[in-house]
């Protein structure tokens, strides 16, 4: 009762300025409290479902589950690219991570190669916190169970199952396939320059991105869509609980099927071994591409993990050049292998086949002679004789009935000088030269000699073309009525692709491309043919038609000897083959390029295209079954070939019997 | 009754009579703030008593017979102890400044022998015995508006200046506003308050451009915009509102809140332990605790102003605007209405010395309450 009180003591004016203030102050505190309480009000009850929703994505983290990566397959279902399963190492860095420490723990743990710590340690500095980043792969079981059983002392730390690209065949698709690698910040530049949300797969660590070749150009396909995982997750991370009700399963990607034959494809390696170049086999009647191969190859799956300084450095820097695609990318001067070419623009030209050249061994076209390469001469040569022996006289004297544009035009039929819509990327379209390309490309000089023509005839001067487009010049005269166009994707997802077959007809004569196809098969099955002893299959009545090429990658001094013998690698010629077989009933066309062979197309070229050509023919059920077959006595029906060989398949082996004794060489 | 019997000189001086005269409810109201504290701790821990709960609720039960004992020593004893209290803090002050311990790159520590303490925590303490003492002895004229009033300006700059050199921001605020409190309270000019106010309103942002460390720059400028940095700066901030707003008006229940147990909201036990509290119980919890505080704050002023003596009632003022100042500034930093300082929650969050200053100070607070008819003289003659 008499107690002092806030309100009405006045005992003296300290104690009332006091009581006052005291008061005041009071009062302000009370606002402030009042404050408190209403931003409790704001934060707890109205706003209250925003934050919940906040804290809920603080708990719950979707997983991405990565779908695994779509099968290739080699046309007979042989796997060309799987995924293998891989243990491997993450780290994610936190707030208060000791990066290294983190490191140097794990390098007692695991065999952490000491090289390349600093710049793991630089890479998870960077990256931003709580996203792991790839530490390790292709961990041991004891390694992997050795983290998973420190992981609680190490934090940030993860080790998981995931999959990883493998190339069983190594190297021998590395160009066609190409390969898949990490995701870098161009990657995803380049998809947001595009206006489109990069996809979230970019950004798990495990995720690799097709980089060349079919990896590359059906990424999107191969890629398939990932799947998710609902889990709960701590501040650092961890995982807590796992929601299994709430996965997503991932959709795997796409199956793709290449027209390829592993088979073959191999064997071309094979027999290329140390050499360099390309084969590019085709079937001449669909345009299935059953071979590309480029030599020497690289181990594709060296990529995958990705390759260090020296390991690149030493691929890029050898001369015979692995990582270039020199089936489809690299361009070579045809040589020889062009002839045909040129006799069909002859014979359109109006050229009688029967009519003779002389060849004493050269040709004198205004100040200059042009050599044929038999120094001696062939003498009187038809075109039968010129395109079996390769006589580059012939082709000097008459190009000019032609003209270049009409070798050119000609040429462009067959298939040279333009890309095909394979699926993948790199194709080189390689050079025809014509008098409409002169006087658009040289300026000083754009009139077209005649004398340029004489190169450009046996394939020699600006005259550059890639393996493929010489192998389907060489399907298309083999096959004599469709305009063929190449297939290396069979199918996606089990979509089959159009076939090559479906195309126009070639515009030109029969009997001209007969005269050719003789020519072609005199070069193979005539004892003086330039490639005869290089060109016998050994299958019988199975034989191979074909055309040698050798050409000059430099130009020739007077003094100087045309020999290669003892001349570097780089200056010695090309040898080049194009061939079909069997050439009476033509069912496969090959072309050979090897780079710097410095011999002959016949020496070179021609055994590695008879080793190819063989794998083809035998894998063939039909072929197979013409060799096996015993040449049917004249008394007997067809109907019991059929039975002895093909069961399954009468109709197709029956004409192929039939056709054989008629058709002309 | 007991009012008759405090009274009478010779009955006042009885220990059964202090005892009984001590605040019992307020003694309760601060056993139910330290028990909530102990209880989240409890919670956050994952519902175990180590390593918080139980230290926190030991610690309190001792602090808490201290201050049972502080508050029978005689004001006298306290009036005689300030200004030696505040000096030897000041002392101490310069030693941290000379030898003290670096530690998450302040220096705050002292070690003497096995003690380690923050001598800025026992100037909490100082500075409000010694303005009470000298405020005691002082007219009202003067205490309105005079040259003297440089000496408590002095007393309360010095240690202000030595606390935030450290750097201990949060601290020095604490202290300066708490002089500022005491110095209004004993009937400082309106006009100098306010021609104080404009200058500081002038100072501050040269001062905040200029003399305050990066680190503390960096914090107030995230405060201003906390979405600027999510998982830096920001994070502190943004994970305690979200604890807040995720709790709701019944909160998430103890053990549940997915904020605190799964450790998204940082200092989960200490200083953002309102936000962990807040999250589990919910507004209710919250605005329950918000009462209790504001109720312990309005008893302790009462208590204040209760007392015949002024260095008793300034003493127990500034107590409580110690106090008052702690839950303000940790309430508003935890709701993000003010940057990140390191100020606790007193007897809610985990740390001794805070509470320990809290409750020598509350000590104060009912000793005056108990001395209340006492007469303190400026003289020594009475008690020796």
């Amino acid at each position: 009762m008499s107690e002092p009180s806030i309100f009405f003591s006045e005992v003296n004016r300290r104690q009332g300025d006091f009581n006052r203030r005291a008061f005041l102050l009071g009062g302000i505190t009370g606002l402030g409290m009042a404050a408190l309480g209403g931003r409790l009000m704001l934060l707890q009850v109205l706003e209250a479902q925003r934050y919940e929703k906040l804290a809920a994505s603080n708990q719950f983290n979707f997983r991405l589950i990565p779908p695994p990566r779509g099968l290739i397959l080699d046309r007979n279902g042989v796997v060309l690219a799987s995924n293998r399963p891989n243990f491997r190492l993450m780290v994610a860095r936190e707030e208060d991570t000791d990066v290294e420490a983190t490191v140097a723990n794990l390098q007692r743990l695991v065999a952490l190669p000491t090289d390349r710590v600093p710049r793991l340690v630089r890479d998870i500095k960077r990256a931003p916190k709580k996203s792991p980043v790839s530490v390790m792969e292709d961990l041991s079981w004891e390694e992997f169970s050795r983290i998973n059983v420190r992981a609680p002392e190490l934090p940030g730390v993860t080790a998981d199952m995931g999959e990883v690209r493998v190339y069983p065949f190594g190297g021998a698709f590395a160009h066609v396939i190409g390969y898949v690698a990490k995701v870098n910040d161009k990657d995803v530049a380049t998809v947001k320059a595009r206006g489109e949300t990069p996809d979230p797969l970019l950004y798990n660590p495990g995720f690799r991105i097709g980089r060349q070749g079919v990896e590359r150009a059906f990424d999107l396909d191969l890629r398939g869509k990932p799947g998710g995982k609902k889990v709960e997750v701590d501040a650092r991370g961890r995982v807590v609980a796992e929601d299994t009700g709430g996965d997503i399963p991932p959709i795997p990607g796409k199956e793709i099927r290449l027209t390829l034959d592993a088979d073959v494809q191999q064997r071309a390696l094979e027999v290329f071994g140390e050499d360099s170049g390309a084969a590019v086999v085709m079937d001449c009647r669909t345009g299935d591409i059953l071979c590309m191969a480029s030599a020497p190859a690289f181990d594709a799956n060296r990529f995958v993990r990705g390759l260090t300084g020296p390991e690149y450095r030493a691929l890029a820097d050898y001369e015979r050049r692995p990582l270039l695609d020199k089936a489809l990318s690299g361009t070579y001067p045809p040589g020889s292998t062009f002839k045909p070419t040129t006799a069909l623009a002859l014979l359109a030209a109006g050229v009688d086949p029967k009519d003779r050249v002389v060849c004493t061994g050269g040709y004198r076209y205004g100040n200059r002679t042009f050599r044929c390469w038999k120094h001696d001469g062939h003498g009187p040569q038809d075109m039968h004789d010129a395109i079996k022996n390769s006589c580059d006289v012939y082709f000097y004297h008459m190009c000019n009935r032609a003209g270049i544009d009409r070798i050119h035009d000609t040429a462009v039929k067959l298939g040279f000088e333009q890309t095909y819509d394979l699926g993948i990327q790199g194709q080189s379209k390689g050079l025809i030269p014509s008098s409409a390309w002169k006087r658009a490309t040289y300026r000083k000089d754009p009139t077209w000699h005649l004398g340029e023509t004489l190169s450009a005839a046996i394939g020699q001067g600006a005259v550059s073309v890639n393996a493929l487009q010489l192998c389907v010049s060489a399907a298309r005269i083999a096959n004599g009525r469709k305009a063929l166009m190449p297939r290396l994707i069979k199918s996606v997802g089990g979509v089959e692709r159009p076939s090559g077959a479906a195309v126009p007809d070639l515009p030109f004569l029969p009997e001209h491309l007969d005269t050719v196809r003789a020519g072609m098969a005199a070069v193979a099955n005539d004892v003086s043919g330039s490639a005869y002893r290089q060109s016998q299959l050994g299958l019988g009545d199975v034989l191979m038609a074909g055309k040698t090429g050798s050409a000059q990658v430099r130009s020739f001094d007077k003094a100087k000897s045309r020999k290669n013998v003892g001349l570097p690698w780089k200056l010695k010629d090309h040898n080049l083959f194009i061939a079909f077989a069997p050439f009476d009933a033509p069912r496969y066309a090959l072309a050979v390029i090897v780079q710097h062979g410095g011999l002959s197309g016949a020496l070179s070229a021609a055994p590695k295209a008879r080793e190819i050509m063989r794998t083809v023919l035998l894998k063939d059920p039909e072929i197979r079954a013409r060799i096996q077959t015993p040449l049917p006595m004249p008394e007997m029906e067809p109907q019991e070939v059929v039975e002895g060989a093909a069961p399954e398949d009468p109709e197709t082996i029956a004409p192929a019997a039939v056709n054989r004794p008629g058709t002309p060489l | 009754m007991s009012t008759s019997a405090l009274s009478r000189p010779g009955e006042r001086d009885r220990p059964l009579i202090k005892f009984i005269e001590i605040d019992w409810v307020f003694c309760l109201l601060l056993c139910l703030i330290a028990g909530a504290g102990g209880m989240i701790m409890f919670s956050v821990a994952g519902g175990s008593w180590t390593p918080w709960a139980a230290a926190h609720l030991v610690r309190f039960g001792l602090f808490f017979l201290l201050m049972i004992a502080l508050a029978m020593v005689d004001l006298r004893v306290w009036f005689l102890a300030a200004y030696p209290v505040y000096i030897v803090s000041l002392v101490l002050l310069v030693g941290v400044e000379v030898a003290g311990d670096v530690s998450k790159g302040a220096q705050r520590w002292l070690s003497i022998g096995p003690l380690r303490f923050q001598p800025s925590e026992v100037m909490k303490i100082g500075i409000v015995l010694a303005l009470a003492r000298f405020y005691h002895s002082m007219s009202a004229e003067s205490a309105h508006m005079s040259w003297w009033l440089l000496v408590p300006v002095a007393m309360i700059g010095l240690p202000v200046v030595l606390v935030a050199h450290q750097p201990d921001l949060g601290t020095a605020i604490l202290i300066g506003a708490t002089g500022l409190a005491i110095m209004i309270l004993a009937g400082l000019s309106w006009r100098l308050i306010l021609a104080g106010v404009l200058a500081v309103l002038v100072a501050l942002p040269p001062f905040i451009m200029f003399v305050i460390h990066e680190y503390q720059r960096k914090r107030i400028l995230t405060f201003l915009n906390p979405e600027n940095d999510p998982s830096g700066d920001g994070y502190h901030i943004l994970q305690s509102k979200i604890a807040l707003g995720a709790g709701g008006f019944l909160g998430k229940g103890l053990g549940l809140g997915t904020q605190s147990q799964l450790n998204y909201l940082p200092e989960k036990h200490t200083d953002f332990i309102f936000a962990a509290l807040a999250e589990e119980l919910g507004f209710v919890g919250s605005v329950t605790v918000l009462l209790l505080y504001a109720a312990v704050i309005f008893m302790a002023l009462r208590t204040a102003s209760m007392s015949h003596s002024h260095f008793g009632r300034l003493g127990a003022a500034g107590v409580t605007a110690t106090f008052a100042l702690y839950v303000l500034i940790n309430g508003a930093m935890v709701m993000g209405m003010a940057p990140v300082v390191g100020v606790p929650m007193p007897l809610l969050s985990y740390g001794g010395t805070v509470m320990l200053t809290v409750m020598i100070g509350f000590g104060l607070v009912q000793s005056s309450r108990v001395h209340r008819y006492s007469e303190v003289t400026s003289g020594r003659g009475s008690l020796l």
